[in-house]
């Protein structure tokens, strides 16, 4: 199957710093959901912002759909089908549910079709449609989070990317992001997100990548990574986390 | 009850040229995290571009309103370029800001005085000494027209950061840089933009302000602890709150001043100050600062 996404041994750090990932590769395939995880301080959300283009490729390259991304800014990679949702903080607090849909649009050059399309939305997520003039802010956690997912829908993306999307909400309410996810790639779209709790997500996923110190340990189907034994070894001692 | 309303009224119309020059200021920092200490004294350029235009051409000041904010938002373009924008990535930004911006005011100053000497002046068109008299109560004609221009001024503001598109990009770079990046905002693009909008209606207040009060180029640092408490007030960065600060504390300021004394009517604003700062740190309409 061609890959959709392609990241080959990617280096990549913050402004001058030391080189956060140094040699992390991943294959994404369409419509899967693919979970990436690691202890503390392994890169995993370095590697969703040097893929969305917030941090500078040093070396190594990401390809989509055969097309190099380096060098791109974080809006022309989101044009070109890639939208991520960074961790916690993804939303405009203070402006409404239907303005946060709105902004979703915001890179849209045909703005035609937006109303129509954030309607479609709110009727696939009533709890929208039911807090729609209310400031994002005061949404409870996991409406936030349904909020912030909902609104990668506006642009149809090929890729979406989810950083920690289960921080801080309840295990009930995790189910249901994971719910939304299976949603999101029943239709094509391709999820791929980095979890703290490397049970939950791999538990969720069809894909498991594990990254340490900045590289891919190992990659491959959800289940055989979590019956790993080298993931027992990474997460409870014996090889030194970073 | 005459003199009651009397002072109400004289305290909205100042509270509203006070909103404006707030709302500036409010914009500015919202966007930029610029803390403009300079504010103030291109608030005092405005006024002297309708000083101008009035004594050498007999321009009325309300007219040369345009000309003022087109002048001081090309200031603005070529200020952010020449020293704000190098020091962008700063961490330390917005500290950096207060030390560039006193630089800033006192250049501006300087240059005012060069340019117009340091002699009080103010603009005389027929209405700045003229009045409306409802029974008893008396509206300065002055006042009344610069506080409605500036409440109409901070409505289509308000207007364009709610409903155009370049408004959503202000209000979403303002809450959240990051995420509206990622969503395709061009972030420097709008700082910009709001910079020179900011300034714009420094201008704008200018030549308001030219014909309510006598001026001279050090008169901004009169203005400028008023100006930042009212925005702190408010709530950094919050414009409607800067605005409903300023309309409060006026007429407030304009009750102490008359019956204490005008000595103690700016007083007011700082009390308010050390009595928000205590119960409410964020300001009537800030947001409460995180926990880190």
């Amino acid at each position: 199957m061609e890959k959709l996404l392609e990241v080959s041994s990617l280096t990549a750090g913050y402004g001058d710093g030391p080189a956060i990932l140094d040699g992390a590769h991943l294959s994404v395939e369409p419509g899967k959901i693919h979970c990436i995880i690691g202890p503390n301080g392994a890169g995993k959300s370095t590697l969703l912002k040097a893929i969305c283009g917030m941090l500078k490729i040093r070396k190594g390259d990401v390809k989509f759909k055969g097309q190099s991304l380096k060098g791109l800014r974080p809006d022309q990679v989101l044009r070109k089908g890639i939208c991520f949702v960074p961790q916690e903080r993804a939303l405009f607090p203070k402006m409404t549910v239907r303005e946060n849909l709105r902004m979703g649009g915001f890179s849209l050059a045909d703005k035609s079709g937006l109303e129509k399309r954030i309607d479609e939305i709110e009727e696939r997520f009533p709890i929208l449609r039911e807090r729609r003039d209310q400031h994002a802010g005061t949404m409870s956690g996991g409406q936030q989070q349904t909020l912030a997912m909902a609104r990668t829908l506006i642009i149809k993306p090929d890729i979406v990317m989810l950083d920690e999307p289960s921080l801080g909400l309840a295990p009930k309410i995790v189910a249901e992001m994971f719910d939304i996810m299976r949603l999101m790639a029943g239709e094509g779209i391709t999820i791929l997100l980095v979890e703290q709790n490397a049970l939950t997500g791999l538990k969720n996923a069809d894909w498991g990548v594990v990254l340490d110190l900045g590289r891919t340990l190992f990659e491959g189907p959800a289940d055989e990574v979590l019956s790993d034994p080298r993931i027992q070894e990474l997460y409870l001692g014996g090889k030194k986390a970073a | 009850m005459g003199e009651i309303i009397q002072i109400v009224i004289l305290g909205l119309a100042l509270g509203g040229v006070y909103a404006l020059m707030g709302s500036g200021l409010s914009l500015v920092f919202g966007v930029m995290r610029i803390v403009n200490l300079a504010h103030p004294s291109l608030i005092m350029g405005g006024a002297y571009v309708a000083y101008w235009g009035f004594k050498l051409y007999g321009v009325d000041p309300l007219i040369m309103l345009p000309v003022a904010v087109v002048i001081l938002a090309a200031t603005a373009v070529i200020l952010y370029k020449l020293v704000f924008e190098r020091e962008a990535r700063s961490a330390k930004y917005s500290e950096m800001t207060v030390l560039l911006t006193f630089a800033l005011a006192m250049v501006v100053e300087g240059a005012l005085g060069t340019a117009f000497t340091n002699t009080q002046r103010v603009t005389s068109p027929d209405y700045a000494t003229d009045a409306f008299f409802i029974g008893d109560v008396f509206i300065p004609k002055g006042q009344l027209y610069a506080g409605m221009v500036s409440l109409a001024i901070i409505g289509a503001l308000a207007l364009f950061l709610k409903y155009s598109r370049f408004g959503y990009a202000i209000r979403a770079t303002t809450q959240n840089r990051e995420a509206a990046e990622l969503l395709g905002v061009n972030v420097n693009l709008v700082g910009l933009v709001s910079f020179a909008i900011g300034i714009g209606l420094a201008g704008a207040a200018g030549s308001l302000v030219s014909f309510v009060f006598s001026f001279y180029p050090s008169k901004h640092w009169e203005w400028i602890a008023i100006l930042m408490s009212l925005v702190v007030l408010g709530g950094m960065g919050s414009i409607l709150g800067t605005v409903l600060a300023s309309l409060i504390l006026s007429v407030i300021a304009a009750f102490v001043g008359t019956y204490f004394g005008a000595t103690w009517s700016t007083l007011t604003f700082f009390v308010a100050l050390f009595v928000v700062l205590m119960v409410r740190p964020q300001g009537l309409f800030g947001e409460k600062p995180e926990l880190a």
